[in-house]
């Protein structure tokens, strides 16, 4: 055959080929999906400071379903491993405890997807036996946590269970002495309201039963005592001036102290949540900390491959839909 | 979902668009010929691999669009190689003296705290170290686990550079090369492993805590370097007693410790550092020592796979785009064609008969 298969084909003609139109533009479609540009997201990720309280109550077993009780310190291990897992990729989260009157920075954020590893490895290694002190001063440990969430440009997630110990003095909490508001974040409370015994451990870690009445101090002596001292038994101004009497409390057992948090909270702009499971926590802490735009967001790709694939399918499937017209046109 | 060679889909629900693959089989494109029958051809062999290559390319370039759609991507994945490289745990003291600078007086202006030359020393030295594995411990009062043994630097940058914070009261170094001895015990790389202590002081050891790092080390041995940062007026690691009743842990607890860990029966080196200099001349020492032929595990972050499908359809679509192109009908060059000169519809049926009767 003298057919010239290969003759050039001229602009003119390329129109009168609506389907070869169709394939190039589809061609093209196809080549702006392979560079197409990934968008910088406006999806939230955040840059987080946990900082656990790893002091004695949080041992107290007042979580956990029937018969598996567990601590609250396991508790918020668990919740903080979910909401690492869960955080949006981009976000990054460093890692504290508090104990004593201070809170102790492990390591500064790290990003919660590429070194999800050693974040989780971390989180379940928190023990309360990295405790360097027995006593509880929460409200000082909020301060210095904030003092060290704040050159990290991070906000705080502190976990407790709002338990001081020794107990407040007369005169309240200590000032805080900080910008309210100017470090964001929330302060997790852990633990049922209703209390519960603290469990008690030698030097050796062996678990010896709960604390006493008599172990734990039940009134703070420090600084000056109360108006109403004055009414106690046995008070005299230079000998008693707390009452002749042992202080009676229930300090020696433990529950989550709310209205002391709700007021460390409403001091130092911090939002306050009760522990949940880590969908709660990350909804509350859509309100409570700054999401931030985190870089590679979203893919442009999909929208020219996918008009690209509707062209194609629609070339293909004309001529079916067309003949089936035909047929059922044509059948008498 | 999970797929062969690692790969993996984002949206395993879009495969169900592959059904679309079917279409190119039913359907064409390309203009039908004004044959009377396809019998009517011969049999011609680069014709049928013409035909079923454009059909082919059509499936190609549809279900590479559908792939690339479902997010196809090469799962991040570990390959095991042979490199120099060590596992190594940090070991740190955060006592409240590592907040001094080697003078032992508060950092002034332009002055640098022992902490803050260890944190800018051991940073250096991370970075000339990817292919470690390194876990961080820190003790003071109490033995602190910061990261286990990970690959990840980034992790342990931030875990070096978190130690410039103000530290805790005291130094238990043996609780914490207990806790930092442990690291190792789900460690499988056997006798590879060391630790890395830097203090600015040392301790008494508790004889049950004594026994116990005997026990561990008994069971996974460990190479042990103690850098020992010696601050101006302080006792150091090498000092001789000058009198004989001074020569007990609780006078000379550095000295003291040196010995315990030299008697430990393991790889043991100590560093005696008293100003930056001699710290980035200790860890060089370490690096070079540490750089023996080691099994390291590599990861390979996930791979997008998703352009190069794209890019398999764009091929796909160039070459039929180049086929349509290309395409001429049989009669075009005999067009404009007459009426009756056109075959006649009922021609049709005398090839196949003539077949059928051969």
């Amino acid at each position: 055959m003298a057919t010239p298969i290969m003759a050039p084909l001229r602009p003119p003609a390329l129109l009168r080929h609506p389907r070869a139109v169709v394939l190039i533009l589809a061609l093209l479609l196809a080549l702006a999906a392979v560079f197409a540009p990934h968008l910088r997201g406006e999806r939230a990720a955040y840059r987080l400071l946990a900082v656990v309280d790893v002091t004695g109550s949080m041992n107290v077993r007042d979580f956990g379903r029937e018969g598996h009780p567990s601590s609250r310190l396991d508790a918020v291990k668990t919740s903080l491993r979910e909401l690492a897992a869960r955080l949006p990729c981009g976000s990054r989260m460093g890692l504290g405890i508090f104990t004593e009157r201070r809170s102790f920075l492990l390591f500064e954020p790290i990003d919660t997807c590429a070194d999800f590893a050693p974040l989780d490895g971390a989180i379940a290694a928190l023990d309360w036996r990295m405790a360097w002190e027995g006593d509880s001063y929460v409200a000082r440990g909020l301060y210095s946590a904030i003092d060290l969430a704040a050159p990290l440009d991070a906000d705080l997630l502190f976990f407790t269970d709002g338990q001081e110990a020794p107990p407040l003095p007369h005169g309240g909490m200590p000032p805080f002495a900080g910008e309210k508001g100017k470090v964001r974040g929330l302060i997790v409370g852990v633990g049922e309201t209703i209390a519960s015994p603290i469990p008690k451990f030698d030097s050796f870690g062996h678990e010896i039963g709960f604390y006493g009445a008599a172990d734990v101090p039940q009134e703070n002596r420090h600084g000056p005592p109360p108006e109403d001292a004055v009414g106690r038994e046995g008070w005299h101004p230079r000998n008693a001036p707390w009452g002749a009497e042992m202080a009676q409390g229930e300090e020696h057992l433990s529950a989550m102290r709310a209205e002391h948090l709700q007021a460390l909270a409403a001091a130092t702009g911090l939002g306050f949540t009760r522990l949940g499971p880590a969908t709660a926590l990350s909804e509350a802490l859509a309100t409570s900390a700054r999401g931030r735009p985190a870089p590679g967001g979203r893919d442009t790709a999909p929208i020219p491959a996918t008009l690209a694939l509707a062209l194609l399918c629609g070339l293909y499937a004309a001529p079916l839909l067309l003949s089936l017209r035909h047929k059922r046109t044509a059948a008498p | 979902m999970t797929l062969p060679f690692d790969l993996g889909l984002d949206h395993p629900l879009a495969l169900l668009l592959l059904a679309l693959c079917l279409l190119p089989l039913f359907a064409t494109p390309f203009q039908g010929t004004r044959a009377p029958s396809l019998a009517l051809a011969p049999e011609d062999g680069a014709s049928t691999a013409l035909a079923v290559g454009v059909r082919a390319v059509a499936v190609v370039a549809i279900a590479a669009l559908v792939l690339g759609l479902a997010g196809l991507h090469r799962r991040s994945e570990s390959i095991t190689r042979l490199g120099t490289g060590s596992h190594l745990m940090l070991l740190l003291d955060r006592s409240a003296s590592m907040d001094n600078t080697f003078a032992n007086r508060q950092p002034g202006r332009g002055e640098e705290s022992k902490s803050a030359a260890a944190k800018r020393l051991l940073m250096e030295f991370l970075a000339r170290r990817p292919n470690d594995q390194i876990g961080v411990a820190a003790f003071s009062t109490s033995p602190i686990p910061v990261l286990p043994l990970s690959d990840h630097g980034d992790a342990v940058a931030a875990a070096v550079a978190a130690i410039d914070r103000p530290g805790l009261a005291l130094t238990d170094v043996g609780r914490g090369l207990a806790l930092a001895i442990e690291a190792f015990a789900d460690d499988p790389a056997e006798g590879s492993g060391a630790v890395l202590l830097v203090s600015d002081g040392a301790a008494l050891i508790d004889p049950h805590v004594q026994a116990a790092l005997r026990d561990a080390l008994g069971r996974r041995p460990v190479r042990l370097y103690w850098l020992f940062l010696r601050s101006a007026g302080s006792r150091g690691i090498f000092d001789k007693p000058e009198a004989p009743g001074d020569d007990i842990p609780q006078v000379m607890p550095e000295r003291h410790l040196n010995l315990f860990l030299a008697s430990l029966g393991v790889p043991y080196r100590a560093f005696e550092a008293g100003s930056p200099q001699a710290v980035a001349d200790a860890i060089a020492e370490i690096d070079r020592q540490e750089s023996k032929p080691q099994l390291f595990t590599e990861r390979i972050a996930r791979r997008d796979l998703d352009r190069v499908c794209y890019a398999i359809a764009a091929l796909a679509l160039a070459l039929l785009t180049a086929a349509k192109l290309a395409e001429r009908r049989m009669d075009d060059n005999a067009r404009p064609l007459p009426r009756s000169t056109r075959v006649a519809p009922n021609a049709q049926a005398r090839p196949l008969s003539a077949r059928e009767a051969a």
